[in-house]
């Protein structure tokens, strides 16, 4: 990849109403088809950050300042009406909890579809060959019986998927998740975390991946930045991050992981599971995206 | 021997045909269907007091309500002269009131002037004033006393019924009282407690004090359905002036303690709009205008269907203003207009209304159709107000009905006059015409068909105005009576009013009382109050 | 459960179509006034007896349940639909719109109805025929009764503004009228169903007050309302307890519709 233009690149403050300078003068920057890992303990404003980036922080009172590029384009110029055709389209959001975000009241097909019609127009069969087919991208079974379904006739790990789903159904450029795993069963968040990974190489979506959690980003990003007080306070690949953390927060956080046998990363090796790209590989892939 | 035995056997049955001895003693209780506003005489103005009134106050002249005729009462006699200007009593001798002052003229004096002394805004006082001007009262002696007013009084005497003398110079003021019952105790919004008045001058024939009661207990109930309930619990013993639909409920359980006492002097009548600025359409102010209409209209009302089915036969179809429990006054030349609709057509087909179908259709073409207003609410009225509207349909007019809340009732027949046609009821508290004078004068704001007019819209409106004067300036009782039959003579050819039924008055007396005797006057049951008494059996079980 | 609803579809389907052909299976005319026999007890010719008038109840309750069945809840439709717009709209969108929906929703609950009420009967012709004040009568109450359920309805569209699958529409580029009327009212389902079933019964009875006002389907035309304030006499309906017919059958309608309306289908 040659572009020297960043797919995103932002500076950012963000305020609420109760709660001045959340984020400050946060930057950040993010290449085509990278994966970045978001870190910061609860609070920290990730999830603000994640809002932001979707022009969606007045739904919680919050008040951004700043810009954000997003493709060339400073989104905070954007009209609401240009926003919206930048959501779902180019930049898709994951949240954390599968159960809620899906709206219970409606079948999963129908939620598909109106994702679908937020920027597509055409017959239902062209909807619903998209939506099969993104269906079976998510490792969901491409069945009318399983479109049919309710969300609370799935499984967390089903709807999570189906979450996914909804977010890549156009494929967009950018796919915000923002700690999309934490609610789910260490098996499930391992598959789900493959699922991002395959998402990432196959399509080439670069992913924001918002998390608490340093361990299950380590295996899937290219790099990880570390937010603290409202500041990204190093960015850097995992095997830097954890192998010369430079940051004081960071080493805090590095040193609070727990040690055994499984999760040894001095021995460049993460346990389980397996099928996980090491890190010299992903290192490597970080410098070639990186313009520096 | 055998001599002896007859006289004793005739003795027995001289005892058994008196009749049984009266029992004194016990507490008579009813209801009072709202707090008395007052306990002075002079400043009665609504039934609550007018009942404490009747049971404590002594009256000059009283009006039986039985004969509906004068008795005297406190005076002996009395005179009236200069054409109802000047009235003379005599008074009784060696009375004294509830608290032992002695009753002389003096006290009549005082009442009168008391109860003329225009800044007391008397109600009673109110209906002697019939003009400006002092009204003088003199005492020649202890037992003579003249009252002189500025003009002649209409049905002057009959007025004395509510004037309840009180002492000149007790200082117990009004609480000394000339009647058979004293306040005892009053606790607001609760009860009226009245004790037996120990120096009562009534005596029955056997030369007993009246009254026979120990004390009355009136106790404060708005709700009717209460005062039933409580009749039925034997907790009161009287229940005046009772609704139709709660007769019939309480004639099934006790058969021998309600009485329908036959037509009351209230009515229940319909009239058109005939107001000239009406904001009604032309021509249907032709149709309320004309008098064949209106008749026809009256003889296309089944009124006796409304006594039967409405009042469940407890009303009688009226025949006009007086109700023929008005013994003097009441025309009794005079007959309902029968129940005729084909009558009713053909009076209207002579005036151009055509039958098409089922439609009568004015001269003009315009189909009959009006509203009735009445008050929401009042059952009677609505179900009378549904088989009028049946009757009518019969002869092609379609009568919408309308109820309505009272306020806007009134603003719409008395100011709006955004009306056509008005059901509602006419309650008559007195027996004597004077007492009608502002329903039927032209100029009157109470001639509801057509109020306030400067000078009569019609002739026999100005006919009405002249009689109804014309009884108002003379004294003679009889020469009155034929003045007023020609005004209800008028009335019923005219129909400015459709008079529909005379309800009875219903009440209810508990089987223990005895000596009972209910008219349709006011206060029914218990207008001999000082001779009713408890049988034994009664007493057992009153208590 | 499935047999009940059934059960009560089939009794609905069968009331519907005996008000719907009352002009066939009334034995007599809604007005007609048999004066021989006022108050009768349910005989063979009178199935229910007569009322006050000698009016056979059979039919005047055949004829009042076709306006009340038809009206009621055209009514409450007509209401729920306002509360749903306003209540939704305001609960969904928030800030001020919202405050000032509640504001004129409180407001509206807290009007003198009664003396608006009195105004309109006023400003109306006192000749109106019994069919013209009946729409009239249902109109104005849906149009004043949505207040109560706008409030409940907002509250509940509040609920959801904040839910993460409106956030999750959004995120999706759906506008703000496709994620009303596609997420957030089809989640106010239920909510509109109840409001919906609770406003028929309110409505037949408030139609019922109405009369007292002058406003109610009047006479001699029958409704549920009217047939219901017969039974203010109480003595009447001792000697017949037939004339609970009305009330029994607004109790059985009501009951049906809650068991024929789909409750949860989302739900497991």
């Amino acid at each position: 990849m040659t572009q020297a233009t960043p797919l995103l690149s932002l500076r950012l403050s963000v305020d609420y109403p109760d709660k001045p300078s959340v984020l400050r003068n946060l930057s950040l920057e993010m290449y085509h088809g990278e994966t970045l890992g978001l870190i910061g303990q609860s609070g920290s404003g990730k999830s603000t950050l994640a809002l932001a980036i979707l022009r969606l922080l007045h739904l919680h009172r919050g008040e951004p300042r700043g810009e954000i590029w997003f493709q060339g384009r400073n989104l905070v110029d954007r009209s609401e009406r240009e926003m919206r055709s930048v959501r779902g389209r180019e930049l898709g959001l994951v949240l954390q909890s599968p159960l809620s975000a899906l709206n219970p009241a409606l079948r999963i097909d129908t939620q598909l579809e109106e994702a679908w019609r937020a920027h597509a127009e055409g017959s239902r069969d062209a909807a619903r060959k998209t939506i099969l087919e993104t269906m079976s991208s998510v490792s969901l079974p491409a069945e009318r019986s399983f479109l049919r379904r309710y969300p609370s006739q799935l499984s967390v790990g089903q709807a999570q998927r189906v979450l996914i789903a909804l977010a890549i159904l156009h494929r967009p450029a950018l796919l915000i998740a923002d700690e999309p795993t934490s609610a789910l069963d260490v098996i499930t968040q391992s598959e789900i975390l493959q699922l991002f990974q395959r998402l990432n190489r196959e399509f080439g979506i670069a992913i924001l991946y918002i998390s608490h959690d340093l361990l299950s980003v380590a295996s899937l990003c290219h790099r990880i930045a570390i937010l603290y007080d409202g500041e990204i306070v190093e960015c850097a690949p995992p095997s830097q991050i954890f192998g010369a953390p430079q940051h004081s927060y960071t080493q805090k956080l590095v040193a609070a992981l727990p040690r055994g046998p499984f999760l040894d990363f001095h021995n460049d090796k993460l346990g389980s599971p397996a099928s996980i790209a090491d890190e010299d590989e992903c290192a490597e892939r970080s410098a070639k995206l990186s313009p520096r | 021997m055998r001599t002896h035995r007859l006289a004793l056997l005739a003795a027995g049955f001289l005892l058994a045909a008196l009749p049984a001895k009266p029992q004194s003693g016990g507490e008579l209780r009813f209801v009072l269907r709202s707090e008395p506003k007052t306990f002075d005489p002079m400043l009665v103005d609504e039934e609550a007091s007018e009942t404490i009134r009747y049971l404590t106050g002594g009256v000059l002249i009283r009006v039986n309500r039985k004969t509906q005729a004068l008795e005297p009462e406190l005076a002996v006699s009395w005179k009236v002269s200069e054409g109802g200007k000047k009235i003379s009593f005599r008074a009784r001798e060696g009375l004294l009131f509830s608290d032992g002052t002695p009753f002389t003229a003096e006290d009549v004096a005082f009442t009168m002037q008391k109860l003329m002394n225009p800044d007391l805004h008397s109600p009673t006082g109110d209906s002697f004033r019939s003009s400006q001007g002092p009204v003088r009262v003199t005492t020649a002696n202890p037992r003579d006393v003249t009252i002189e007013f500025p003009a002649p009084v209409a049905g002057l005497e009959r007025l004395f019924d509510q004037v309840a003398v009180v002492s000149s110079h007790s200082p117990k003021k009004e609480a000394a009282v000339l009647g058979p019952f004293v306040v005892a105790e009053y606790k607001s919004g609760s009860y009226v407690l009245l004790k037996r008045n120990p120096l009562y001058w009534k005596k029955d024939a056997r030369g007993r004090r009246l009254p026979y009661l120990d004390s009355i207990r009136l106790d404060i109930q708005q709700n009717r359905d209460l005062e039933l309930l409580r009749f039925k619990r034997n907790e009161i013993q009287l229940i005046n002036s009772l609704d139709a639909s709660y007769f019939e409920n309480l004639a099934k359980e006790a058969p021998s303690a309600v009485r329908d006492i036959g037509p009351s002097l209230d009515s229940e009548q319909i009239w058109f709009n005939q107001v000239p600025s009406a904001p009604i359409p032309d021509y249907k102010k032709n149709w309320f205008r004309s008098t064949s209409f209106r008749l026809a209209i009256s003889e296309a009302i089944n009124r006796d269907d409304l006594c039967r089915v409405v009042f469940g036969s407890h009303a009688r179809p009226a025949v006009g203003p007086v109700s023929p429990a008005n013994l003097f006054w009441f025309d009794k030349s005079l007959q309902p207009h029968p129940y005729d609709p084909q009558a009713a057509l053909r009076r209207l087909q002579q005036e151009g209304f055509r039958l098409d179908g089922h439609v009568l259709n004015d001269p003009g073409g315009h189909a009959v159709e009006f509203s009735v207003v009445t008050n929401a609410g009042n059952k009677y009225r609505e179900q009378m107000a549904a088989m009028i509207q049946q009757d009518l349909e019969q002869i092609g007019i379609r009568l919408n009905i309308v109820t309505l809340d009272f306020p806007s009732l009134i603003e719409r027949i008395s100011r709006t006059f955004d009306y056509e046609l008005c059901l509602l009821g006419l309650v008559n508290v007195d027996l004597d015409p004077s007492a009608q004078m502002s329903v039927w004068l032209s100029s009157s704001s109470n001639h509801q068909w057509n109020p306030e007019q400067k000078s009569p819209a019609t002739s026999w409106e100005a006919e009405i105005d002249r009689l109804m004067q014309a009884q108002a300036s003379t004294n003679d009782q009889n020469q009155r009576k034929r003045y007023f039959d020609q005004v209800q003579k008028i009335v019923w050819e005219q129909q400015p009013f459709i008079y529909l039924v005379n309800k009875n008055a219903l009440v209810v007396i508990s089987p223990a009382l005895a000596n009972t005797s209910p008219v349709v006057l006011r206060p029914q049951t218990f207008w001999n109050v000082e001779t009713l008494y408890f049988s034994n059996q009664g007493r057992g079980a009153s208590q | 459960m499935k047999f009940l609803r059934q059960t009560a579809a089939v009794f609905l389907v069968a009331i519907f179509i005996a008000t719907l052909f009352a002009g066939i299976l009334a034995p007599a005319p809604y007005a007609r006034q048999f004066r021989e026999s006022p108050n009768a007890l349910p005989s063979r010719i009178h199935l229910l007896g007569t009322d006050e008038l000698g009016r056979d109840l059979f039919s005047r309750l055949l004829y009042g349940s076709r306006v009340s069945l038809l009206l009621a809840p055209a009514a409450s439709l007509l209401a729920t639909i306002i509360a749903a717009l306003v209540g939704g709209v305001a609960g969904y969108v928030g800030g001020w719109i919202e405050r000032i929906a509640l504001a004129g929703t409180d407001l509206s609950m807290s009007l003198p109805w009664l003396f608006l009420l009195l105004t309109v009967r006023a400003v109306l012709p006192l000749n109106l025929p019994p069919a013209a004040s009946l729409l009239i009568t249902f109109g104005l109450l849906g149009f004043f009764g949505w207040a109560a359920s706008a409030r409940v309805i907002c509250a509940g569209a509040r609920g959801l503004r904040n839910s993460d699958f409106v956030l999750q529409a959004k995120a999706c580029g759906c506008s703000s009228q496709r994620v009303l009327l596609q997420q957030v009212l089809p989640n106010l389902r239920p909510v509109l169903y109840a409001q919906f079933l609770i406003s028929i019964p309110v409505f037949i009875l408030t139609e019922a007050n109405l009369g007292i006002l002058g406003l109610g389907v009047s006479e001699p035309l029958p409704s549920w309302g009217g047939l219901l304030r017969g039974l203010e006499n109480w003595s009447a309906v001792q000697a017949n307890p037939a004339r609970l017919a009305p009330l029994v059958l607004l109790f059985v309608v009501v009951s049906c519709f809650q068991l024929v309306m789909p409750q949860e289908d989302f739900a497991s």
